[in-house]
């Protein structure tokens, strides 16, 4: 085999930083920890037959403060990690630099959007248990 | 060596999805796009639709009964299935990518592999 190992392994991309690569490396773990845990709620402690969660299961499993925290950690890791990779995929096409630039700014807004999204609709839920 | 191999061009995207001769490391390379890109879709589409909360229990509990649906339930399915399938590919990039198992990678891929289809299967189970 003609190819070096060094280029079998993963890393930064032509036009990612090594601090962006290492967020989203750091994140990927983070992510599959709080996810299960995600998974697990949403399929196994629901009222429903499936196990599903129900509004007033919801709003009721929100009563804890520690909920919306860990919730809101998860989209901040979760949102960061999806557009960093999703970047790293178009890095795979080439694009130019302006192309790349309208990218990042779009890919931010939307991260931005997202997370302030979450957060208000986090603390809405919560505060329905009032 | 050749120094082309790496380059990226949008030609190799579409790639990807074009199974013939490819081996296990274009396989673990194109499951691990093409999970992110299906994952990142769901997860933009799973917040919108969780904006439904917002709105009382009608609106949110509305949406619950069509996730008996086979189609929505199969596109449930395959989000699990492609977050463990991304999840644990990505472990093996991320061990690699500081030097760990470089030599074993095929190893690797086909180990977490094995373990993410068992997850799978139980989740199936759970699920029908």
């Amino acid at each position: 085999m003609s190819q070096s190992t060094s280029s079998y392994i993963s890393g930064p991309r032509p036009g990612e930083t090594t601090w962006i690569w290492l967020i989203k490396i750091v994140t990927g773990p983070l992510l599959i920890l709080v996810l299960m845990l995600h998974l697990i709620v949403n399929h196994y402690i629901g009222s429903t037959p499936t196990g599903l969660m129900t509004y007033t299961d919801i709003v009721r499993y929100y009563q804890n403060p520690i909920i919306p925290a860990i919730e809101i950690l998860f989209l901040i890791t979760v949102v960061t990690h999806s557009l960093i990779g999703l970047r790293g995929i178009i890095l795979d096409m080439n694009p130019s630099r302006q192309v790349l630039s309208v990218v990042t700014w779009l890919f931010s807004l939307l991260g931005v959007f997202s997370v302030v999204y979450g957060i208000w609709l986090a603390l809405t839920i919560a505060s329905k248990g009032g | 060596m050749d120094q082309t191999r790496n380059q990226p061009s949008a030609g190799k995207f579409w790639s990807w999805f074009i199974p013939v001769g490819r081996q296990v490391g274009g396989w673990a390379f194109a499951l691990n796009r093409v999970t992110a890109i299906g994952l990142t879709f769901y997860l933009f589409l799973h917040l919108a639709v969780l904006s439904l909360l917002a709105k009382g229990p009608d609106g949110y509990n509305g949406f619950l009964a069509l996730t008996e649906n086979p189609i929505i339930k199969f596109g449930e399915w395959a989000v699990v299935a492609a977050v463990f399938l991304h999840g644990l590919n990505g472990i093996r990039i991320i061990l690699t990518s500081f030097g760990v198992g470089v030599t074993r990678q095929k190893q690797l891929f086909y180990g977490f592999t094995v373990v993410a289809v068992l997850i799978i299967l139980i989740f199936t189970i759970r699920m029908y």
